[in-house]
């Protein structure tokens, strides 16, 4: 096992894998920028570095600041958290060509699922459903007709090169699709230096639906259940739950199976997340992201699994110690996201010192978050400050203590999302557990 | 007492520093009270009306953020702190002669130290003219980002 770790993250999921290192005896070390220099979370660790600036690129992000402060802390691993460099695939090998272990899959594997057509490749080759489309780049505009009309209008196209929902264009006939197809080519190649595009179906408000993985070096894969994202507002998720209302029992199995097929076949290392989107009772892949997220604690709530231990176990070699049927699954939980925004004002952020804060308690409440009263939000990062996670024996009694805990919950002095929740959890669709990707936008104009 | 009588009573007050004036004539009596500043509160948590801080500013570029450097013991010196995370060398080599010592005079193109990191020995410049006057770490030791280097009592 690990001696000492360095944490090479911030906020709340660096003090997610300080609290786990500590429970595991691991010594660690946190990394901090200037912005950063009073946070209070940096007292757990057993060292803290100041790193380097404010900004992200001069600190966060920068492989070769961690990479010394690794160096001259003397540790043996690095976890990257989530976001920065967390799925960097060069990050990962130059850890990994420094004697420091990565705590997260191989280089190539991050890369291979990184790059959208293999991913697609293997995806398919692990007979995993993906969206349906073109295999490969689309040639010229007859060729995107023949394709479309295989695979039914309206279609997508998107860019090769594009991503974060840039680069895409639906078209729902023939002649639309022609004109599309140059258009979307043409703003390809000028945004981002490369025109190709490809095809896919276009999916009205789906579900987005994930499967949570975790594998050991050993060939050993197992998921931990489901996670229901369809909350979001832009792209960004808002609310999250596990487990999804969305799929019966045989679609859990067959997305729990295809999910660990897939980390099978390109020999996955550590927890990951298998996207899918859902259409009735049909499920598509779009992407595995190779990290820990930030929705994970739903599924650590309702499956007992403590996801950071395990990442840090198989990471330091160990066997996963348990198989898929010893994982049970018990109760409903919820996850809201708490961001320092100001809803009123189009989500503008709302950084700056947290005057007040009365946080719930009581049966069933989970508070992962940095902030306190004192804690002065930096202007220099995603706004994120709580994760409130909230379980119960069943969804109806977990909608209903969210209520009570948004209740007793509050924050002064910033703006924050906690009255977007409140609104959410009252909506009768909401509690139907009848929502897709579109529920924000249409009941809440934002 | 008119409001002319009044408005001298407080000008008396103000003037005086006075909280509280009792005045009894003629079988009137009139208290004058003036509001207390609010009293600093006992909560911690909260500050007096303080600003939003601005992000902390970059540092200027070569990298010697005085600003974020430990107070200086005697006002006027410069401090040169360390622009990346790495390990501290004073001499080039284990038998050279260190770069900078006490009364060592820098200008801003002298070499100061070396800072390691991932095997690359960097040489990090004085960027200030001076005298050294006190050396703030020791050969080998592992400095963080902005730590404080040497003082340099600037010429």
């Amino acid at each position: 096992m690990f001696q000492r770790i360095l944490v090479a993250n911030r906020g709340e999921i660096a003090l997610r894998v300080l609290r786990a290192a500590r429970e595991m005896d691991i010594d660690t070390v946190a990394v901090y920028s200037e912005a950063d220099r009073d946070a209070a979370y940096l007292d757990l660790a057993n060292e803290k570095i100041c790193i380097g600036p404010g900004p992200s690129a001069q600190s966060y992000l920068s492989i070769p600041r961690i990479i010394a402060a690794a160096e001259v802390t003397d540790v043996d691993a690095i976890h990257p958290g989530y976001g920065f460099l967390s799925e960097n695939a060069e990050f990962a090998d130059t850890c990994r060509d420094h004697g420091i272990e990565f705590i997260g899959p191989d280089g190539e594997t991050i890369r291979q699922l990184g790059d959208k057509a293999t991913a697609r490749d293997v995806t398919l080759a692990a007979k995993v459903p993906v969206v349906p489309g073109s295999e490969g780049l689309i040639e010229d505009e007859h060729h995107a007709v023949k394709v479309a009309d295989g695979i039914g209008y309206p279609v997508l196209i998107k860019a090769t090169a594009g991503g974060g929902g840039r680069g895409m264009r639906v078209a729902s006939n023939k002649i639309s699709l022609r004109a599309a197809f140059h258009q979307a080519s043409q703003e390809a190649q000028q945004a981002f230096g490369e025109g190709g595009v490809y095809l896919e179906k276009y999916l009205e408000r789906p579900r987005h639906v994930e499967i949570q993985i975790l594998a050991d070096s050993h060939g050993n894969v197992i998921h931990l259940g489901d996670r229901e994202c369809s909350v979001q507002r832009r792209h960004q998720k808002l609310l999250e739950e596990a487990p999804s209302s969305a799929l019966s029992d045989a679609m859990r199995r067959n997305m729990g199976r295809a999910a660990v097929r897939l980390a099978k076949s390109v020999n996955y290392k550590g927890a990951g997340t298998v996207e899918f989107l859902v259409c009735g009772k049909e499920f598509f892949f779009i992407e595995v992201n190779c990290r820990v997220q930030v929705e994970h604690p739903v599924s650590e709530q309702v499956s007992g699994v403590d996801i950071v231990k395990e990442q840090i176990r198989v990471a330091a070699g160990d066997k996963l110690n348990f198989d898929q049927k010893h994982v049970k699954f018990s109760g409903h939980s919820i996850e809201l996201r708490i961001n320092a925004e100001d809803p009123a004002k189009n989500f503008r952020p709302s950084p700056g010192l947290i005057t007040e804060w009365r946080a719930p308690g009581g049966p069933g409440i989970r508070l992962d978050t940095h902030a306190y009263a004192g804690y002065r939000v930096p202007p220099t990062y995603d706004s994120l400050i709580a994760k409130l996670i909230v379980t119960a024996d069943d969804r109806a009694t977990c909608i209903q203590r969210v209520e009570r805990a948004l209740a007793e919950f509050h924050i002064g002095g910033i703006k924050t999302t906690l009255p977007i929740h409140a609104e959410i959890v009252k909506n009768a669709f909401f509690r139907k557990g009848d929502y897709d990707t579109g529920f924000v936008e249409e009941f809440f104009s934002v | 007492m008119d409001v002319r009588d009044l408005k001298k009573v407080v000008q008396i007050m103000n003037d005086n520093d006075l909280v509280e004036v009792e005045i009894e004539e003629e079988g009137k009596r009139l208290r004058l009270r003036k509001q207390e500043a609010a009293a600093p509160t006992m909560m911690a948590a909260l500050p007096a009306a303080a600003p939003v801080a601005a992000a902390p500013a970059a540092p200027a570029a070569g990298g010697a953020p005085a600003a974020e450097a430990p107070a200086d013991d005697t006002a006027g010196l410069h401090t040169i702190t360390a622009p990346m995370v790495g390990t501290f060398y004073s001499a080039p080599s284990p038998d050279a002669d260190a770069y900078a010592e006490v009364g060592t005079k820098v200008g801003p193109e002298s070499v100061v130290c070396i800072l390691e990191a991932m095997k690359v020995m960097n040489e990090i410049k004085a960027e200030c003219s001076g005298e050294i006057v006190k050396v703030c770490v020791q050969n080998a030791e592992a400095v963080e980002y902005g730590q404080a280097l040497y003082m340099v009592k600037p010429s």
